[in-house]
């Protein structure tokens, strides 16, 4: 310990020194022998490696009637090999000190592995197992539709979960696989069995159409040698990858409530479609975004929650639901106003949040708001990309969205140069104050007469 | 899914994309022993400094500790010491209204502020290059609160807090089940008896007044423990720390936390049954187990992810693998420094499960590793989880300086920090059945069993939605 002698009261606001240079890391990119991708980025202190999978399997190719199918394939994958029971397989790779996770979504498969480096061989070998030679057993398949029958109704019952169900049934027509949940529904899921997994993982998950992102201090890691005789054994076809599919959405204004009597608090999420990340507009997007509702100073909860005390916090949003090849067709994102309001001021709270917008769209965003925006958007860069994980789940989107490895690099220098005047244009276009599809999860009764009081849209009530 | 009950805290804001919350993945076995370092320093007021170089990356975190939590709290005013928290982001003598979100964001730092029973935290990771503003903030309002301190602030932190607490608690299925469990595992008067988020009734009561003498009985140099990690230079910054908070008056009003020791077992099992809006049935239990900071604690930590963390625990390979009678079933530990710490047991259940075949099968598992103890593998798996685990928690500048602050706050040595892994590592498998046989027993625990309401009383929807809900 040492002793510090006090010294005085209040100073001028401190200047920053002089920034320290950074970089979103560049992968090296590499094909194997079986058609399998690799991206790679050594992280000097990064002890932990990421690696992530994305599997060809988007939603899309899930057969007729069988939503939910890629959930249950890659849930699947891990649970029993060709070596090892499901019991075993999950002991094995907890051993070694590993998570794995999997994910199925519109735009791909993912599995996403993380262990410390000095057990990376023996956990890269459990993963190679999974993609290589899955046992896909009857029982294993029948537990897994019936866990996740029985999460269904659990999901259901979270309002933010059951919102979004509805905004996408609303959103999107019914021949959209987009409209539909991700994992599927009740009925759909009933009828997955093991011999439609084995068909499904047969038909889409092949190396050629995958790609595996390695992330961490790999100094010293053989990492070619680890490959070899692992992921680079996993052999298949080389067919080409899927047909794009592009999809419209209905947003003409209009509200839905998804009716629970009794709920303290009212769900809302406001929403409609955008463009994708290939869109130039896309940097002028994001920072627009933020400056409605990135956090709590914006301008959302400048009002919501820092004036009027409404909510915990309203967040503005753009999340990619569809992304192909820049050539093939048009992507699409869900553009999102979200967040919970007390059911009293349910009413309020929507007619504040459309001023907001009007007022955005009238008079535009202050420059002083988009040089704040852009000073955090590309500041946080270091913050946000120290763990291997971070790092390597946003190569893994750059490679589902088919987009460029040095993109998110691009992408702080491109915000770094858009100005006041085009993202108040880009974020005015996202939302405009009449063509916003409105689901609010609450108490019908009590919510109702405020919300058509406000001309927001015709009102309609679904049972919760 | 594994319990994620190692801190429970209650935080001030939703998550900003992938920014609010530090995600930490980069320690190794070596850098969690010999690899990290800290010094540290302690100014005339009391202020107790940590510093932790860190050149990897270009940020700096700041984490400052207040050694007062809820455990602190009077009755009438739970909740005060959270609701105090938030009023720490509405401006100080420098700072006008929410300069301090401002600042800090448009330097492309992330922030945010978190309360529990034992502590309250406010941290901010910069890039380097703008780390003497983030210690300028928080100098401001360690000093000048109630400068700016209002009835405006307060009542509007008020309506968010109230807010926050519908949206975490009140309005989601399960939610107040912490609340009911804390209340009967920590019994009344006790320091622990309820949880940071506090009452509705008691954040309507609480006054300006309350908040003022709070901030000038627990806000203070001598009460605090300052952690700088990550891209710094430690002399710059210990001279930075002196000027700007050495000049803050320490002061001695505080009021010494009640006594939370209880006795080893609770003597008797105590049951509550729930019926709610909930969509399945589930049981959750409750454990009077060792405090934080003895070595019991890190055996019970193993036995507990021996028995209910991660996908190859023996309740997940029992209940959800073999008997399939459950959803989920996890066990965790919530470590407690000033009070036995609670092993948290939660199974929703599969449809057409009975909650007795689930209760004997939680019971038959429980006592196996009290009579058997844990197999050489078990040991492995678990002690691998929990170093990996352990060492996240240092693996970023933020989470490895709240580590520094939590264990200079609550056991007077930064240091433990860094070897806290090695004392996992260090358990064995005698001293992790003895633990199991002691402590996880039936007369050592709250149980909460949550039944649906009968599917009729809820409503008479015919939407397919809701027959899925009630009729699983």
């Amino acid at each position: 310990m040492t002793d510090v002698d006090v010294t005085m009261d209040f100073y001028p606001q401190p200047a920053a020194s002089e920034a320290r240079p950074w970089a979103f890391p560049a992968p090296e990119r590499a094909t194997l022998a079986s058609g399998l991708t690799v991206l790679r980025c050594h992280r000097p202190g990064q002890q932990v490696v990421a690696v992530e999978v994305c599997l060809s399997t988007p939603l899309d190719a899930e057969p007729e009637g069988l939503d939910g199918i890629a959930a249950i394939m890659v849930d699947a994958l891990s649970e029993g090999t060709s070596e090892h029971t499901a019991e075993e397989f999950a002991a094995e790779l907890e051993r070694c000190g590993a998570t794995l996770g999997s994910h199925a979504d519109y735009l791909g498969g993912r599995l996403s592995l993380e262990v410390p480096v000095s057990r990376l061989p023996r956990a890269v070998g459990l993963l190679a197992e999974a993609l290589r030679g899955p046992a896909f057993s009857d029982s294993e398949v029948e537990r897994l539709v019936s866990n996740r029958l029985d999460r269904i109704p659990l999901e259901n019952a979270s309002p933010g979960r059951r919102a979004a169900k509805q905004l996408s049934h609303e959103l999107f027509p019914e021949s959209s696989r987009m409209s539909r949940p991700r994992q599927g529904t009740e009925e759909t899921v009933k009828r997955i069995d093991a011999a439609g997994v084995r068909a499904f993982y047969q038909a889409h998950a092949r190396p050629a159409a995958a790609t595996a992102v390695v992330v961490g201090d790999l100094t010293g890691v053989d990492l070619d040698g680890v490959l070899a005789g692992t992921l680079g054994a996993w052999t298949g076809d080389t067919a080409g990858p899927l047909p794009a599919v592009t999809t419209s959405a209905d947003d003409t204004g209009r509200v839905v409530i998804v009716d629970r009597p009794g709920s303290v608090q009212t769900q809302l999420l406001i929403g409609r479609t955008g463009p994708d990340r290939h869109d130039p507009v896309w940097p002028a997007l994001v920072i627009g975004t933020y400056c409605l509702g990135g956090t709590l100073t914006s301008r959302l909860d400048r009002v919501l929650r820092e004036e009027k005390g409404y909510t915990y916090g309203v967040r503005a949003s753009q999340q990619v639901l569809q992304s192909p090849d820049l050539a093939r067709a048009a992507g699409a994102s869900l553009l999102a106003i979200s967040g919970s309001v007390d059911t009293e001021s349910t009413g309020p709270a929507l007619g504040d949040l459309w001023a907001v917008l009007r007022t955005l769209a009238a008079g535009g965003l202050t420059g002083a708001e988009r040089d704040v925006a852009v000073q955090n958007l590309v500041g946080v860069a270091p913050l946000r990309y120290e763990t291997a994980a971070s790092v390597a789940g946003t190569l893994a989107d750059q490679v589902e969205q088919h987009l460029a490895d040095d993109y998110q690099g691009e992408l702080y220098a491109r915000l770094a140069q858009t100005g006041t005047d085009a993202a108040t244009a880009a974020v005015v276009a996202a939302f405009p104050e009449n063509r916003l599809l409105t689901i609010l999860v609450g108490d019908a009764a009590q919510i109702q007469a405020p919300v058509e009081a406000l001309n927001i849209g015709p009102v309609t009530v679904v049972p919760g | 899914m594994p319990l994620s009950l190692h801190t429970v805290t209650v935080t001030l804001l939703n998550l900003i994309e992938g920014t609010c919350t530090p995600v930490g993945h980069t320690a190794t076995e070596r850098a969690g022993s010999g690899g990290l370092t800290a010094t540290e320093h302690r100014l005339s007021n009391g202020l107790r400094l940590v510093l932790s170089e860190d050149h990897l990356t270009p940020v700096a975190a700041v984490c400052l500790w207040y050694d007062v939590g809820s455990r602190y709290e009077v009755p009438g005013r739970t909740g005060l010491a959270h609701l105090f928290e938030h009023l720490m982001f509405q401006g100080s003598a420098q700072v006008q209204g929410n300069g301090h979100f401002e600042l800090v964001q448009g330097a492309g730092g992330s922030l945010n502020g978190t309360t529990s029973f034992e502590s309250t935290n406010y941290f901010e990771t910069m890039p380097t290059h703008q780390l003497e503003l983030a210690l300028w903030l928080e100098a401001d309002r360690m000093g000048s609160l109630l400068t700016a301190l209002d009835e405006e602030s307060m009542e509007n932190q008020r309506d968010v807090v109230k807010n926050e607490r519908r949206q975490r608690y009140d309005n989601v299925p399960y939610g107040t089940a912490f609340e009911r469990m804390i209340a009967l595992a920590y019994p009344e008067g006790h320091p622990y008896h309820h949880t940071p988020i506090g009452s509705m009734a008691d954040l309507d009561a609480a006054t300006l007044a309350d908040a003022r003498a709070f901030f000038r009985t627990n806000y203070a140099p001598n009460n605090a423990v300052l952690a700088v990690v990550g891209d710094i230079d430690p002399e710059q910054t210990l001279a930075w720390v002196q000027k700007y908070f050495g000049s803050i008056p320490a002061h001695d009003g505080k009021v010494p936390a009640r006594d939370g020791t209880l006795p080893d077992i609770i003597g008797a099992e105590l049951r509550v049954e729930i019926r709610e809006e909930v969509p399945a049935p589930a049981l959750m239990e409750g454990y009077r187990m060792p405090a934080d900071g003895t070595r019991e604690a890190d055996a019970a930590d193993v036995a507990l992810t021996i028995l209910g963390s991660g996908m190859a625990s023996r309740l997940h390979n029992r209940l959800v693998r073999r008997d399939r009678t459950a959803v989920s079933a996890g066990f965790g530990l919530m470590r407690l420094a000033g009070a036995p710490s609670l092993g948290w047991l939660e199974v929703k259940t599969s449809g057409g499960a009975q909650m007795a075949d689930i209760e004997a099968a939680v019971n038959e598992e429980l006592a196996r590793l009290g009579a058997d103890g844990p197999t050489a593998e078990e040991m492995e798996r678990a002690q691998a989880l929990l170093e990996r685990e352990w060492l996240e928690r240092l693996g970023t500048v933020a989470s490895r300086a709240d580590e520094l602050c939590r264990y200079a706050v609550l056991f007077g040595d930064p240091q433990l920090a860094f070897t806290a892994v090695s004392r996992i590592l260090s358990v064995t498998a005698p001293e992790v059945q003895a633990v199991a046989a002691a402590r996880l027993r039936p007369d050592n625990r709250v149980v909460l069993e949550y039944e649906p309401l009968a599917a009729d009383a809820s409503s008479a929807d015919s939407d397919s939605e809701q027959q899925e809900g009630a009729g699983r």
